[in-house]
């Protein structure tokens, strides 16, 4: 392969570099710049402002309502996932004669989108017409009441997360060899031990893969708020993007909303790097 | 064994989906009067479906989707497999930086940055267009990555034999390199289609006029008409579905690919 001086190269790239610069460079700039200025409700940069912006936001409770509920939100979300889909994927990757027509059913969630299963949510967990609390006879506030919204949020993201999850841990257990399990058995671990000290760390990059793709999807969480509960009842359910893009679309501060982007920016860098920090403390099996 | 817990696992997760074809079917007194049954009184009573169809824009809403997606599916793995072709087999300059720069993309979530592009889409008057809808979805980092991937283990006397012989470029891209990995390519397109079908955010802050929505956008807004109810709510979520769901039990090798391939669709 010859250095070449040609322009062709340059060519090929012209789209994609360009479109990298627009949608996603010019705006995280765009976003800094206007986090640091006074910006009026058209977008118009006023005067340059230093950190006030900052200060504002932080001095503000609805943006600490936020971040808590976005923080509940990843705590919970992430471990019930992981969890459940790790068993899920390990009980799978148990071959049997139907292993195929099972595996398409439990894969089914991950072909549903937010939007409709969002609003399937909705009707299914409403207190007066829905079924849980009709076949249970409990009062169960689902997306209603304050003290249970974010629980009902909680059971909706799960869900969403079951089918891809539980897929990418199936065939992680799966791509295991299995000569190294043999030997095991043959000297005389059982199959919790096997399960807990051979295959979980056999699995782990898999597993961190898992971690930090879904931790950033829940720090994400905006659709189902923005269907369902609209950031209510009393705020139980705003998240830092909801309220990002209320602040900025929906009221026309911009320069809030570019704190609160970027605020979000560098929580999903520090998650994801203290994640890949643990990772890399313990010792490499594979 | 193995089979029932699976299964009953199966049952509890599907639950909320086959209650909601179930509900979908029911007249609209049933779900009030007796919200704990689970079968309609009538079953295929399809008045909802007929009624969602008729009262809203319904193929409207599917033809924008279908659209939508098939124009980015195209776009976006015509441009990763050009750059990534770019990157394996030319050597210049800035090769690194620019392999960098692109993939650096995948670092910035893009729910942060909807506001600012909004107002540039805005800016350009492409608000309620295809190409408003479909351009910030245009440049695929993953795919690019991916393709990179699979073209690197090409063998390399492919591209000497095809330089000798006077093949173009565009022509060794798309009638050499391509099918050879068409595996691949399918995922990639697969699990591109399947992540703007179901897009959500971005679609709903470009699009104002009823008849732009995309299916995704259209089923929460029936939420919002005022002579709508659960039932017909329910049953436009169903035909929202069927799409991708028969999609993806058809390409069910595909899906297969999908796993090893990508970050999960939003």
């Amino acid at each position: 392969m010859k250095q070449t001086r040609c322009l062709k190269p340059y060519l090929y790239l012209l789209p994609s570099v360009s479109l990298a610069l627009l949608f996603v460079f010019y705006p995280l700039v765009k976003n800094v710049i206007y986090s640091l200025c006074t910006v009026n409700r058209l977008g118009e940069i006023q005067f340059f402002s230093g950190f006030d912006n900052y200060r504002a936001l932080f001095g503000k409770r609805d943006f600490f309502i936020s971040l808590k509920n976005t923080v509940v939100l990843v705590l919970i979300n992430v471990p019930v996932t992981v969890l459940i889909t790790l068993l899920l994927g390990k009980i799978s990757s148990i071959p049997h004669r139907h292993s195929a027509f099972s595996q398409t059913l439990l894969s089914i969630p991950m072909m549903i989108s937010m939007a409709a299963i969002a609003l399937i949510f909705k009707v299914f967990l409403n207190p007066s017409v829905g079924f849980v609390n009709a076949v249970f006879g409990i009062h169960y506030g689902g997306y209603e009441k304050k003290d249970t919204a974010m629980s009902a949020v909680l059971l909706l993201t799960v869900w969403m997360g079951i089918g891809f999850n539980y897929l990418l841990f199936l065939d992680a257990f799966r791509s295991i060899p299995g000569n190294i399990l043999e030997s095991a058995r043959l000297d005389g671990a059982g199959c919790v031990r096997i399960f807990l000290a051979m295959e979980i760390p056999l699995i782990r990059p898999v597993a961190i893969y898992i971690i930090c793709t879904n931790t950033l999807l829940a720090l994400m969480t905006s659709g189902p708020i923005m269907i369902i509960t609209r950031g209510g009842p009393s705020r139980a359910t705003t998240t830092l993007v909801y309220l990002m893009y209320t602040s900025g679309y929906g009221s026309g501060n911009y320069s809030m909303a570019a704190c609160i982007s970027l605020v979000i920016w560098l929580i999903s860098i520090v998650f994801s790097a203290g994640i890949l920090h643990f990772d890399r403390e313990k010792v490499q099996y594979t | 064994m193995i089979l029932m817990i699976e299964l009953a696992a199966a049952c509890i997760i599907l639950f909320p989906l086959f209650w909601a074809v179930c509900t979908a079917m029911k007249e609209p007194w049933e779900i009030v009067q007796n919200p704990g049954r689970i079968f309609p009184d009538r079953l295929l009573n399809l008045s909802n479906y007929a009624y969602v169809i008729s009262h809203v824009p319904f193929l409207r809403y599917f033809l924008n989707s279908v659209l939508c997606s098939v124009f980015v599916c195209l776009v976006r793995l015509f441009l990763s497999a050009l750059s990534a072709f770019t990157f394996v087999f030319y050597s210049f300059r800035a090769r690194k930086a620019l392999y960098f720069l692109i993939l650096s993309t995948l670092m910035i979530p893009p729910d942060v940055l909807v506001i600012i592009n909004y107002k540039t889409i805005a800016s350009l008057s492409l608000t309620d267009t295809y190409l408003g809808i479909c351009s910030v979805s245009f440049l695929g980092a993953t795919q690019m990555f991916m393709l990179h991937q699979s073209f690197s283990q090409a063998p390399s006397s492919l591209r000497d034999a095809s330089l000798m012989d006077g093949c173009s470029d565009m022509r060794f891209l798309f009638s050499i390199l391509m099918p050879q990995c068409r595996g691949i390519s399918l995922t990639l397109l697969m699990q591109i289609f399947l992540s703007q079908w179901n897009a959500y955010l971005w679609p709903l802050l470009v699009t104002n006029k009823t008849q732009m929505r995309t299916l995704q956008i259209g089923i929460t807004m029936l939420q919002n008409a005022e002579s709508t109810n659960y039932e017909q709510i329910l049953s436009g979520v169903i035909m929202a579905l069927i799409a991708p769901v028969i999609l993806s039990l058809l390409l069910r090798r595909l899906l297969y690919h999908v796993r090893n391939a990508s970050v999960p669709a939003e």
